[in-house]
């Protein structure tokens, strides 16, 4: 992946300006990124499963689970 | 038994003393207040010392002592907060020189008000990294704290100050938060004891956030004792915070001493012990051999572990750009160069690869349910290495040169992207920096980590002991 390329158009979309001198850094950490999207990638999930929303509620179990 | 007015006092001996009448609250919070103005310079955790509000709770707490009133279960006890805590007066920094700008905050936080109600006494605030994206204790706008234990090491963050201020005896307990391993952290690098508990039950009202769906907030403390006394204060519902959920106070100190027999301990290998150093996995071991007999230790791998510190990376990540895109977009260069590039970034992540964390979080949780289905608590090491060196840029991780920031975290990540609870309890090794090793329990099992924290204490295989820089005869 061209990570610059990558800034650059993404920058745009989200109308975040990134300097110049920040980009080193801020390509980095992209790369980073990948490394940990790649992990993920990695496990395989069930369709079934419905967790898609960014809501947590750890759940209560056994005695501790009572409200 | 300590002076209560000495650095080394815990929580519980001086609210006895100065309930029994035999220390003033006053007194107490004079002799903290003096510690800090001679230490606080070389170790740089308070932001700021809250000197007149202490005297003035403390005054309180012995006029209602005289009049007959109950003190309260942490009466005159010095406490200090992480400067993302609101405290009325003070514009609620959190860590950073763009917060400055902010207005006063008009009302404490409510963890403050509980650990006032229970008698405590407000000392300070203290530095933290900036908008708590830091495992370090470094900050380019305050500088780093410095660690009681050799001051040329990191901290720790981000509660950075939180761990210094406590290990070094300037505040029994203080209040941190934790969205990857930032109770964990400086906790294990400090030396001292700390509590991530359960995602949801104590109330983060008037607080400044980092990533909503992780945030935790919890208490560090030198002693196990001291850390159930308060949490014990903190607990119950807070209207001012959405994911607090709605359960009953459970105290846990009536418990603490009920001991561990017959609880099955798992020991985490695999992944962990592969990012682990020798002494991080040697802290592991000490506290296992100190609990066999009595428990019951089962080696255990929970490698999928791996994909959940990375699904809490990306979501940190995201989630956390997505907060400060505004001041990402307007005053990029007031950031700390250490995070802004990381939040930068993080704002350009796509959405398909969080939207597959957040379920790659859910599959993580159900491996480890699935593993307490086995055992009832897991230890593991809380950071691969003792205190890196303050500048240090990276971090050799199974002969692998990692960057330090985003790693020295790793071994705590997994846990608090489910929610787990944790107590962090310390392990010294003459000679050497401290380690510590993390106590997990299933959702909502709190008092079982601290159980197994008690029994650690107990046995001396987890203690925090005073800093060879200060005066330990106190």
């Amino acid at each position: 992946v061209d990570l610059d390329a990558y800034i650059d158009t993404a920058s745009a979309m989200v109308n975040l300006p990134i300097a110049g001198a920040y980009r080193p850094g801020v390509a980095r950490s992209l790369a980073l990124a990948a490394e940990m999207a790649a992990v993920v990638d990695r496990v395989a999930l069930d369709d079934g499963e419905l967790a898609l929303a960014a809501v947590y509620t750890p759940p209560g179990i056994g005695e501790a689970g009572d409200a | 038994m300590h002076d209560p007015t000495g650095p080394w006092a815990s929580a519980a001996e001086i609210a006895g003393a100065v309930a029994a009448g035999t220390v003033s609250a006053v007194a107490v919070a004079e002799a903290t207040l003096a510690r800090i103005g001679r230490e606080n310079a070389g170790l740089n955790a308070f932001s700021d010392v809250t000197a007149d509000r202490a005297l003035a709770e403390a005054a309180a707490v012995d006029a209602a002592r005289r009049r007959g009133a109950a003190p309260g279960p942490l009466a005159g006890v010095p406490f200090a907060v992480k400067n993302l805590f609101d405290v009325a007066g003070l514009p609620t920094r959190a860590g950073s020189r763009i917060n400055r700008d902010r207005p006063p905050a008009t009302r404490d936080a409510t963890l403050v008000r509980r650990m006032n109600a229970a008698g405590a006494v407000l000392v300070g605030t203290l530095n933290m990294g900036e908008f708590a994206y830091d495992f370090t204790g470094e900050n380019a706008h305050d500088g780093p704290c410095r660690n009681p234990h050799d001051p040329t090491r990191m901290s720790g963050g981000s509660s950075s100050g939180c761990g210094v201020a406590t290990a070094a005896g300037l505040a029994p307990v203080s209040l941190g938060s934790d969205t990857n391993g930032s109770l964990r952290v400086p906790a294990a690098l400090c030396g001292v004891f700390s509590l991530k508990p359960t995602y949801g039950r104590l109330g983060r009202g008037g607080t400044f956030p980092f990533v909503d769906s992780l945030d935790h907030l919890g208490p560090l403390a030198r002693t196990a004792g001291d850390l159930a006394l308060a949490y014990d204060a903190l607990q119950g519902p807070d209207p001012d915070d959405h994911a607090c959920a709605a359960r009953r106070a459970v105290p846990v100190l009536p418990r603490l001493a009920a001991g561990t027999r017959g609880l099955r301990v798992g020991i985490l290998g695999g992944w962990f012990e592969v990012n682990a150093g020798r002494e991080a996995t040697q802290a592991v071991a000490s506290a296992s051999a100190a609990l066999d007999g009595d428990c019951r230790i089962v080696p255990l791998r929970l490698d999928p572990a791996e994909a959940g510190r990375a699904a809490a990376y990306l979501i940190t990540s995201s989630e956390g750009a997505a907060f400060h895109i505004e001041r990402l977009r307007s005053r990029a260069a007031e950031f700390d160069p250490d995070t802004r590039d990381r939040f930068l970034a993080g704002a350009l992540l796509p959405a398909a690869w969080v939207i597959r964390a957040h379920r790659v979080r859910r599959w993580w949780l159900a491996q480890a349910l699935a593993a307490f289905r086995t055992v009832d608590v897991l230890l593991a090491p809380a950071t691969p290495t003792p205190a890196p060196p303050i500048g240090a840029k990276t971090l050799v991780l199974d002969g692998r040169t990692v960057p330090l920031r985003p790693s020295l975290g790793l071994l705590a990540q997994p846990f608090s992207c489910i929610g787990l609870p944790v107590v962090t309890a310390p392990v010294f090794t003459p000679g050497r920096l401290p380690l510590g090793v993390q106590i997990v329990a299933p959702p909502w099992y709190e008092e079982r980590c601290l159980r197994v924290a008690a029994a650690l204490e107990a046995a001396a295989a987890a203690r925090a002991h005073p800093p060879a820089m200060t005066d330990a005869a106190a």
